[in-house]
């Protein structure tokens, strides 16, 4: 469980990054922080493992404040993985890999045994492993940056905005691909995206954020497509580009744009699947 | 051209390789001046270059005093040391090192604070978000992805200090630098153009080393970058 | 410092000052003479990028004084010959300002230069008009950099009896005089100082247009 009590940010220059912002992500659940660029999504996600300090106000990860542990430990029981993939490029994939192990005091031979399990869980063949990050293909750089994530068994990923750099084809693929081993994996899951669909696709819970954090509307993927809380959310997800309405088929309600194409089903709770 | 040809002949002639002041043991002299130059120079650059380039902090200040230093002429700073320290002959050592270090520092400082600059911004983020401690992130990340510009600076330094070290030779030091100044005191040419050649070919050995050792200190990963896949 | 014996010497100094200013200035104007031809090659032709950019770090490698004692042989002067250092100076010079200059004239790119020959510039007017003015900023940096290593390597000329403030520096450790040393320390960090501000005086008239992104570079 991740927990946020109001918490705010100001820089030194006086910006207001973050408002007053209060969150609880139930454990195994994912979570979305949906705004623009700039809006303060990811401040609030580096407040998670400490790469950025609240000005005030509380981050808690179960029953621990994250402000009373030691920053690189936390980091290294929180996996994080970023748009640019972030992955050093003077190691090979399987080292990139095994890096958390191998902070952790892991022996090179159990830490690489890890990081191959882990290649062939995100679905990177063998050859891939003793490849150069800049040797990959920006799909399999994402899937070595969740790998490395995943490496030491956290319990929570922070994901900012990590299939952003991708094509929309490998992007799909990518979304698909995470829904399918988060059913395995079960992850406490808090997720930045200025993607609409994205987020209402992989979000149990979606957060719509405007400028300094704050929030527009909170709620499951259907709740927020059936009833937007305002003009700002109707806009921000398209509502009136997409003229999203519902349409009752197969006994089922479903949130449909103008060409027919389903949007989500608001009957469902835990959101589209 | 002659005396060219008197000056190859005085280096061919295996005479004036051996002994306490032969070409061989003057050659070992001066690359021991520069070595140890280099040295000293490093202890002193080297951190202060990563500082910087860690915590961004203090490149003004840095950048100030390598142009301040560079501005000084060598052979003034190393007489007035060598008259100010009074040490006598026997220590000219001391001022020569600390000229010849000084000479170093800039290179090295600007070399290993550009090193650092130019790991990306995201790189340095990912290791920090991924949980290396700072003085992991400096020897780790920064530290291997800056070394091919680092080992650049070394080059350019040892260059320097090789050449300067030439000029030791008028406080009494050996190294090839006397075969130039006893040449020219006693109008022994073939001596003076002599030692002047061994000077501009162990310079040139030296850079070609340098540069062998700077492709080799490219990681790997790097060596490729600039691959078809890369963005 | 004993400032008795600089007021008693003054005429000296200044007489030295004057010599070393002169020596250091022909190798600073030829090598930017010089150079930007070497650099513009450079920047056209890959063969001569590929044979003049090595040859040039080649010569800088080679260290001052055995040059100093090497160049009268070659060139057929006396071995005090102010000449044999104007020349080893411009020789470093253009070494390191080729480099300079190509990599500025790259900068330029091609895109400018196309858009410029679109215009309807012939390719000379292309190097006066466009080329050249844009690269202004990079030469005059390289320049200055050339300035101040060329006016402290002039004294290294004094080993060989070359006269300049480098005299005080070979007199002063014969007499164990730091006082002497020290005037000619002062002179030509004095002299560096003034170079450089003549050439960004000069930069100023010539490249108008820099001085705003010169001063968010300091």
């Amino acid at each position: 469980m991740i927990r946020f009590e109001h918490v705010n940010k100001t820089y030194p220059d006086g910006t207001v990054a973050v408002a007053d912002f209060s969150l609880e992500v139930p454990s195994h659940q994912v979570a979305v922080l949906l705004g623009s660029s700039g809006c303060g999504k990811t401040t609030l996600m580096r407040m998670v493992n400490r790469m950025v300090e609240p000005t005030s106000g509380d981050v808690w990860i179960d029953d621990d404040r994250v402000s009373d542990l030691d920053p690189v430990k936390l980091r290294r029981r929180i996996g994080y993985v970023m748009q640019s993939g972030g992955l050093l490029p003077h190691r090979s994939t399987i080292d990139n890999v095994a890096t958390v192990p191998l902070l952790g005091g892991s022996t090179r031979r159990a830490a690489h045994a890890r990081a191959r399990e882990l290649l062939e869980l995100v679905g990177l063949p063998e050859s891939v492993a003793r490849r150069y990050p800049s040797q990959l293909s920006g799909g399999q750089r994402q899937r070595v940056g969740v790998a490395r994530a995943l490496a030491a068994d956290p319990n929570i990923l922070l994901m900012d905005e990590p299939f952003g750099a991708v094509d929309p084809v490998v992007r799909n693929e990518l979304q698909a691909w995470l829904l399918q081993i988060q059913d395995e994996l079960a992850k406490t899951i808090l997720f930045v995206t200025h993607d609409v669909d994205e987020a209402f696709l992989l979000g149990q819970e979606v957060l719509v954020l405007r400028t300094g954090a704050e929030v527009a509307q909170q709620g499951t993927p259907a709740e927020i497509l059936l009833e937007p809380a305002d003009d700002f959310v109707h806009h921000f997800i398209g509502g009136s580009r997409r003229h999203l309405h519902t349409e009752v088929r197969d006994g089922r309600r479903l949130v449909v744009d103008a060409d027919g194409r389903v949007a989500g089903v608001a009957t469902d709770p835990t959101g589209p699947a | 051209m002659n005396q060219v040809i008197a000056a190859l002949q005085w280096l061919a002639d295996g005479a004036n390789w051996s002994g306490p002041g032969g070409l061989l043991a003057r050659t070992w002299e001066h690359l021991w001046y520069t070595a140890l130059a280099l040295v000293v120079g490093a202890v002193v650059a080297v951190p202060l270059g990563m500082y910087i380039g860690h915590t961004g902090k203090g490149r003004t200040f840095a950048v100030g005093v390598s142009g301040a230093v560079r501005a000084l002429p060598s052979l003034g700073l190393l007489t007035l040391l060598a008259v100010s320290m009074g040490l006598g002959l026997g220590w000219a050592v001391v001022p020569s090192t600390i000229v010849l270090a000084l000479l170093a520092v800039p290179s090295l400082l600007a070399a290993t604070y550009s090193g650092f600059d130019q790991v990306p911004d995201d790189v340095v983020d990912g290791a920090r978000a991924t949980g290396f401690s700072e003085l992991q992130i400096v020897g780790r990340v920064e530290l291997p992805l800056a070394l091919p510009l680092m080992v650049g600076g070394l080059r350019a330094a040892a260059l320097q200090v090789l050449a300067t070290a030439t000029i030791s030779a008028y406080l009494g030091l050996g190294g090839l630098g006397r075969f130039i100044l006893d040449g020219l005191s006693v109008s022994d040419y073939p001596r003076m153009l002599g030692g002047a050649i061994a000077v501009g070919g162990l310079a040139l050995a030296v850079d070609g080393l340098i540069l062998v050792v700077q492709r080799l200190v490219v990681p790997r990963g790097v060596h490729v970058a600039v691959g078809p896949t890369d963005a | 410092m004993n400032l008795a014996w600089v007021s008693a010497n003054w005429p000296r100094i200044w007489d030295l000052t004057v010599q070393h200013a002169l020596i250091a200035l022909v190798p600073v104007v030829l090598s930017l003479v010089i150079a930007v031809p070497i650099g513009w090659a450079s920047h056209r032709s890959r063969l001569a990028r590929r044979t003049l950019l090595p040859f040039s770090s080649i010569l800088y490698a080679v260290p001052s004084l055995p040059l100093f004692v090497l160049l009268p042989v070659i060139l057929g002067t006396r071995i005090l010959d102010p000449v044999n250092v104007v020349v080893a100076l411009t020789v470093y010079g253009v070494a390191l300002l080729v480099r300079t200059a190509a990599d500025a004239f790259d900068t330029v790119g091609l895109a400018t230069r196309d858009d410029a020959l679109a215009h309807g510039h012939s390719p000379g007017q292309v190097f006066w008009r466009v080329a050249l003015p844009l690269a202004g900023p990079a030469l005059l940096a390289g320049l200055r950099v050339v300035s101040a290593s060329t006016l402290s390597l002039v004294s290294v000329g004094a080993l060989i009896g070359v006269p300049s403030l480098g005299y005080f520096f070979t007199d002063g450790y014969r007499r164990a005089f730091p006082t002497e040393i020290w005037v000619g320390i002062i002179g030509t960090v004095v002299l560096a100082a003034v170079f450089d501000l003549v050439l960004v005086a000069i930069g100023r008239v010539l490249l108008p247009w820099v001085r705003a992104t010169d001063r968010t570079r300091a």
